[in-house]
């Protein structure tokens, strides 16, 4: 025993007991996949995945790579950025594949513009020749509104009503659904106004994404409302006895999840200059499957906006690795599923040997 | 003038249409669901012809529910009526339907939804008239072929092919038929430089799988879609990749209203436009036929229409 134990108790700082933070993990993992593709690439391909081996010799980096990399998951990485935090308070959001079908065809109703890209005239106006030409704020403000509406119900029937997030986030997926398909029986919305399209015109969804994530990141790390969120999914009735009003703070956080989801649909409807009924089919998947890979924990009161993020670009990259490798899109899927399990096994061990240790 | 009323008041509109012509006949066309663009054009179509031929016709909404499609032809059975025009509702599951007709001896045309197995339309004076799906993906990629010759690239045309969901046939179906016209001794030039990549009919994601490929710089000359909206999101992703589309032949199948837009802007360069009112024409012309105790061929076949920039615009309001 040596002396430094005097005054601490018996506590004695040991670096081998400090806790790693898991994001530093997944961002391991990131290197690792990307790594595997540059090899894999330079073996099979004759190609770098990373670098620029054209002859424009101006840049380092293949930048359209780079850029595509994160344009590709950057909507529905909007998503997971609401799903992340209802995660960690121990909820579940399934409805936000769907509330972005609904807010696509509602936004884009009121974004139709009397002619199109084309110069072609616009004939058969969704709602009529009244509400063409709008100004960009309506469109952009009757979405999120629809968003907010749609994560407030979320949450009012998860905390009110006390219905577990599986079914009541269940019912608004399928509701949302309906509605979407409802708005123009199916009939795609396109006319869509110049300045609309510019919402999601080239870079601009990575830049929506990269300022949400740290929006994000600032309220889940730094407010009461962060601390709470993390509180609730610990462990509810703790936070409840310390005074925590578990209920109001329900509501906020799906009405902050669906917010984010109507901003992927407007950011969505944009890119592809069209509003469709089907938009967003399946992204609540894709979105919890990123929050996963990022090290949020099913269980709730574990998880970060960072380790989502890095879970988005873990995605990204194996989409464009399989495509640069020329493999077919079915290893695509199979590749997912395997990291998504491989992501939570790891996680779980990496829980237990820290348990073991401490 | 609109004929269409519900099943309620059938009795009384059956009986009630009056032969005016003497090879007049009263018809029947049950859709599966009114509320759809494609059948409303379709029950146009027939509805037309059959006004212009002296038929009457009545129409008949299934709402998508099987059980009713049955219980509306058996009405129309009980009832009496000439011959019956079916959108089927589940097209694999038209048998009590074939079974009634033939027992009664009514003829029946089964219109744009095949019946499976199609072999039960033996025995009967039945007939099934549609377009094929054959000739979409074969027109389509046969004129793209066409063009790029004609742009002097047929000493080797690379270029990439977007499938639709591949659990839907028209997918599976089209992609084949352009693999074959790829294979053909004219066509042969063109090369697909990646595997071909299921983009799910969806837009979006056509226009992240063109953005990916793009990123590889491979040099290309086409770009082939089992639908229009693939082959917008791929002409938005080369569009935002600042590439000219006079560089690429670009194809798609549908003529949606987007895709004949985008053809007009000089961005789409091939689509391929299914005749719904023809097929409705077509429906009626057969069962008048099959009235009349003429041989009809089990499988009556309207062609699919290619839409080029040399014929658009008698295309242009065709969905309308």
């Amino acid at each position: 025993m040596s002396a430094s134990q005097h005054g601490l108790g018996g506590l004695k700082y040991d670096p081998k007991k400090r806790h790693r933070p898991p994001e530093l993990n997944v961002f391991f993992a990131l290197i690792l996949i990307v790594g595997a593709f540059e090899v894999l690439g330079r073996l099979f391909v004759g190609d770098s995945f990373l670098f620029n081996t054209r002859d424009r010799v101006d840049t380092l980096f293949n930048e359209p790579r780079l850029k595509i990399i994160v344009l590709q998951v950057a909507i529905i990485g909007i998503i997971a950025l609401g799903v992340t935090q209802v995660i960690i308070s121990g909820g579940i959001d399934l409805s936000s594949g769907s509330i972005v079908g609904a807010v696509a065809m509602i936004a884009t109703a009121f974004a139709q513009a009397s002619v199109n890209q084309y110069g072609m005239d616009n004939l058969k106006p969704i709602l009529g020749e009244a509400y063409l030409n709008l100004p960009l704020i309506v469109p952009i403000v009757v979405g999120l509104f629809a968003g907010l509406v749609a994560g407030v119900v979320n949450g009012a029937l998860i905390a009110y009503a006390k219905i577990p997030p599986f079914i009541a986030t269940l019912g608004m997926m399928l509701f949302a659904r309906g509605v979407a398909n409802w708005t123009t029986k199916g009939v795609p919305i396109s006319y869509l106004q110049e300045s609309y399209a510019e919402i999601g015109a080239g870079m601009n969804p990575v830049f929506i994404f990269i300022a949400l994530a740290v929006l994000m990141h600032f309220l889940l790390r730094y407010t009461k409302y962060g601390k709470h969120t993390y509180a609730i999914g610990s462990n509810e009735q703790a936070a409840r006895m310390s005074g925590i009003e578990v209920e109001r703070l329900k509501v906020l956080i799906y009405a902050i999840a669906g917010i984010l989801s109507a901003v992927a649909a407007i950011v969505m409807s944009s890119k592809a200059l069209t509003g469709q009924s089907g938009m967003g089919l399946m992204y609540e998947l894709d979105a919890i499957a990123m929050a996963v890979i990022g090290g949020v924990s099913l269980a709730g009161g574990r998880g970060s906006i960072l380790g989502t993020c890095i879970g988005a670009l873990i995605y990204g990259v194996i989409i464009s690795g399989f495509t640069f490798l020329k493999l077919d899109a079915f290893y695509q899927e199979m590749a997912k599923g395997a990291i998504i399990v491989g992501a939570v096994v790891l996680d779980q061990w990496r829980a237990r040997k820290q348990a073991a240790k401490s | 003038m609109k004929k269409t009323i519900l099943a309620a008041s059938l009795t009384a509109a059956v009986t009630g249409g009056v032969a005016q012509v003497s090879n007049a006949a009263d018809l029947a066309f049950a859709a599966y669901l009114f509320d759809d663009k494609f059948t409303t054009i379709l029950r146009n179509g027939a509805e037309a012809y059959a006004e212009a031929n002296g038929h009457t016709m009545i129409q008949l909404d299934a709402n998508n529910d099987q059980g009713r499609q049955i219980d509306q032809i058996n009405n129309l059975i009980a009832n009496g009526i000439d011959a019956v025009i079916i959108q089927a509702v589940d097209s694999t599951a038209v048998q009590p339907m074939t079974q009634a007709l033939k027992d009664a001896g009514i003829p029946a045309v089964f219109v744009n939804r095949k019946p499976v197995p199609i072999e039960q339309l033996d025995g009967g004076p039945f007939a099934y008239v549609a377009s094929n799906e054959i000739e979409s993906g074969t027109l389509q990629t046969f004129a793209m072929c066409n063009q790029l010759r004609a742009e002097g690239k047929s000493d080797g045309a690379r270029g990439y092919l977007l499938m639709g969901q591949l659990t839907n046939e028209a997918a599976i179906q089209r992609t084949a038929d352009a693999e074959q016209v790829m294979g053909l001794d004219m066509c042969n030039f063109m090369e697909l430089v990646a595997p071909k990549t299921t983009g799910e009919w969806q837009r979006t994601k056509a226009q992240d799988i063109m953005t990916n490929w793009l990123s590889t710089g491979d040099p290309f000359d086409f770009v082939i879609a089992n639908n229009d909206e693939m082959a917008l999101g791929a002409i938005q992703a080369m569009k935002a990749a600042g590439i000219s589309m006079d560089s690429v032949v670009v194809g798609g199948v549908d003529a949606t209203d987007d895709a004949l837009a985008a053809m007009k802007g000089g961005d789409l360069d091939v689509t391929v436009f299914q005749n719904a009112a023809a097929q409705g024409a077509g429906a009626v012309d057969t069962a008048a036929k099959l009235i009349a105790g003429e041989k009809v061929s089990r499988e009556v076949y309207i062609p699919f229409e290619l839409v080029s920039m040399d014929n658009i615009d008698q295309y242009l309001d065709r969905n309308k």
